[in-house]
């Protein structure tokens, strides 16, 4: 019978095949073992002509559990092939946690480079475990291997390597940069003092990493030893210092305690954010609000484009805070600036667009963009300057919608009385955002022509044209739409009769309401509804005398709007008309009567509303105790 | 409609009270003016208590937003009851009018500008 190890020995044989297939399938059946023998053929075939074999043997070793595939690998450090050597530390960084005993048993391997290799590999993992023999490996007599350990301590960042890595910083001359940089990464304010005392080194390579590990470790009682690096005459040391202070900056939310002579650093600062670097794009748009040099707008101007989308707007306000400089400046930058950058300059102008502006912005409603268009449009309302008038005609008549719903809504806020016909053919443009924007700008106008025209559009055949009319005229508002709402109260259909009701009760100067009593008659109950509440808008109490009788409509909800609002009255003269809804055989009724005896305070009703404390329908018992509650406080 | 006034860190607030429409609004703009007249450029309405707004209405505060424009001047709104924002919403006056959800938003938005 064969066992499991029989078959590996078959695979394992199968690994020198010359046929490529029964390697690889070898290969991906030893994979699916947990022996050692399947693991140590794993790593044979790490040796495997084919890169595809190297590779698939690679990923499955990964996923190994155990110590066994590291123990193997590591002696793959010291392999005569780069490629190996390298693949080997690859798939040990990958096994992690599992694979840093083994490396730390041989990391005093004789071959040094098998020692560099294990401790590069083992800063990759950043295992803490590792850093007890990583900090014996800074005094390695090997200098590649020394420096390597002190940035391998740098990568797992703990604060146990620190003490270590100060002796280094003194005593091992290969190693100290690595051993300053990797204090930086560390982090640790204590080893601050010790750093400040090497910002007098002749070493610039020194002096470099100084600088930026002072500035990794973040604390803002540096800055002022930084400082002096800024006035350097090297521009290296300069942008060091400055990207040193970058990085405190950014570690204390933006504050720092002193001035900076950023002029200098202007054009470094500004690549930095072409060049999308996320840190100095943060702190020079955050410095922003307290360093106005003469050529930082021109600069921000040119940087629109480099941005995301946030930091877009955080320039538009800084461009907008600087005012007519920046303004002056957009302008000149307009006609060459790409359509994102155009859009962020209009929406900057916009906010302080005079006439003058204006007349420049004119030669860009014939943008070749759509946006741009639009956004013009939009600066053109804002203006409020009549002379745009023709202008946003014509882009009210443009291919694109949007440009067309812009151009609409500008002609209304120019009041364009004039336009008035212009602005109803928009209500029959095809796309429904271009209608909207042509009847908020009739709103906006709402002249007695306006009214004139939509009164008419009540009579006309296509019904929703009438809907939009009553719409509009509700929304217009003005005393001279009471008349043709009135008459729309009599409209064939329902729905028009209920929003030109509602319309009325919104305006409520309506001096002859008899249409409205009528309509507290009518077939539907969402009218009849409806006119309840336009009447009590209007009437006030007067109107009680009229709705009363809705008070045992044959519609319950009917009923209950009735009661609800003569509930909200809040007067207790009233409370005899509701009192007898507390018997009505609809709880709902009982609950919207024992809510308005409370709303309009009548204690009378106290004993009568303690009969229905009990009462089976929990949410009249609940109501019930609120209006007893509320009612004895009054007492 | 009623007003009052009060100012908070250099902001003249006016509080609303009834309906904004051709006698109001004539009224507000009589108002805003007093406060250009004072060279009070920062100008704060709160609408809280207005639930009405009419085309005469709007068309005061077009009227209002043009002088403040003209006296390079800055004006907010607050506190937009629902019709009143519909109403702002449809005609598209958003797009020129500053609001906010509360006076304290749009208090909080008048920083002073800074420069070297």
């Amino acid at each position: 019978m064969r066992t499991v190890i029989d078959r590996i020995g078959e695979l394992l044989s199968l690994l020198q095949s010359p046929d490529f297939y029964e390697r690889e399938e070898a290969v991906r059946e030893l994979g699916t073992y947990n022996e050692d023998e399947a693991v140590a053929g794993l790593v044979m075939a790490m040796e495997d002509p084919d890169l595809g074999i190297r590779e698939l043997a690679a990923n499955l070793l990964t996923q190994m559990q155990g110590d066994i595939a590291s123990r193997l690998l590591i002696r793959f450090l010291g392999h005569g092939d780069i490629g190996t050597r390298n693949l080997a530390a690859e798939i040990l960084v990958k096994i992690g946690g599992d694979a840093v005993e083994p490396l730390i048993e041989d990391i005093d391997n004789d071959d040094y480079d098998i020692r560099k290799f294990i401790v590069d590999v083992l800063g990759l993992i950043r295992d803490p475990r590792a850093v007890e023999p990583l900090c014996e490996k800074l005094w390695d007599e090997n200098g590649n291997v020394a420096c390597s350990a002190a940035e391998a301590l740098g990568e797992i960042g703990s604060n146990k390597a620190v003490k270590a890595l100060m002796v280094a910083v003194e005593r091992v001359e290969d190693a100290r940069i690595q051993a300053v940089e990797a204090l930086g990464k560390i982090g640790d304010p204590s080893t601050l003092e010790t750093l400040y005392g090497m910002l007098d080194t002749d070493d610039p390579m020194i002096l470099y990493a100084v600088l930026e590990a002072i500035g990794h470790i973040g604390q803002k009682v540096s800055v002022p030893k930084l400082l002096p690096f800024l006035d350097s005459k090297d521009d290296c040391i300069g942008e060091t210092a400055l990207m040193a202070i970058v990085n405190i900056s950014l570690a204390n939310n933006g504050e720092l305690d002193h001035d900076l002579p950023l002029d200098k650093y202007a054009s470094f600062l500004f690549d930095g954010i072409r060049n999308r670097n996320r840190k100095l794009t943060e702190f020079t748009l955050g410095r922003l609000n307290h360093w106005y040099g003469s050529d930082i707008v021109e600069s921000l101007l040119d940087v629109v484009d480099s941005v995301d989308e946030e930091d877009q707007k955080r320039i538009s306000e800084i461009l907008e805070q600087a005012g007519a400089s920046a303004t002056k400046l957009i302008l000149q930058k307009l006609p060459a600036a790409s359509t994102a950058a155009k859009l962020i300059f209009l929406e900057t102008l916009q906010q302080s667009v005079d006439e003058e502006m204006v007349r420049r912005l004119l030669p860009f409603a014939r943008d070749q963009e759509p946006e741009v268009r639009r956004k013009i449009a939009q600066v053109l309302g804002v203006s409020g300057w009549p002379g745009a008038i023709e202008v946003l005609k014509k882009l009210a008549a443009d291919a694109v919608g949007h440009v067309r719903a812009t151009a609409y809504a500008s002609l209304g806020w120019l009041v364009a009385e004039d336009e008035i016909d212009f602005l109803f053919k928009g209500l029959d443009d095809k796309y429904p955002d271009v209608r909207d924007s042509a009847l908020g700008a009739l709103i906006v106008v709402g002249s007695p022509t306006v009214v004139e025209k939509f009164s008419a559009d009540l009579n006309c055949d296509d019904i929703e044209r009438q809907r939009l009319a009553v719409s509009a005229l509700g929304k217009i508002g003005d005393p001279e739409v009471v008349g043709p709402l009135l008459n729309a109260i009599n409209h064939p259909d329902a729905s028009l009769r209920k929003l030109a009701i509602i319309s009325l009760g919104r305006i409520e100067q309506v001096d002859n309401v008899q249409p409205l009593i009528l309509s507290l008659s009518d077939e539907s109950t969402a009218v009849r509804k409806a006119a309840v509440s336009a009447l009590i808008a209007i009437r006030g109490e007067q109107a009680v005398a009229d709705i009363r009788f809705l008070l045992d409509d044959e519609d319950v909800w009917v009923r209950y709007h009735a009661i609800n609002t003569i509930g909200e009255l809040g007067n207790e003269q009233y409370a005899e008309y509701i009192l007898p809804y507390l018997d009505d055989e609809q709880d709902v009724i009982k609950i919207a009567a024992t809510k308005a005896l409370a709303q309009m305070g009548s204690t009378e009703a106290i004993p009568r509303l303690n009969q229905l404390r009990q009462d089976k329908n929990k949410d009249l018992a609940e109501a019930v105790v609120k209006a007893v509650s509320d009612l004895e406080e009054i007492r | 409609m009623d007003m009052s006034m009060r100012e908070r860190d250099g902001v003249a607030i006016v509080d609303l009270d009834g309906r904004l429409d051709l006698s109001s609004g004539t009224a507000l703009k009589e108002r805003v003016k007093s406060l250009f007249d004072q060279e009070k450029t920062s100008i704060h309405l709160n609408l809280s208590r207005v639930e009405f707004i009419n085309s005469s209405g709007l068309g005061s505060m077009v009227s209002i937003m043009k002088e403040t424009r003209l006296h390079k001047g800055r004006l907010t709104l607050s506190d937009l009851a629902s019709y009143v924002q519909e109403i702002f919403d449809i005609t598209q006056l958003t797009n020129i009018f500053e609001i906010f959800p509360t006076e304290k938003e749009a208090l909080n938005s008048y920083h002073p500008v800074v420069t070297n």
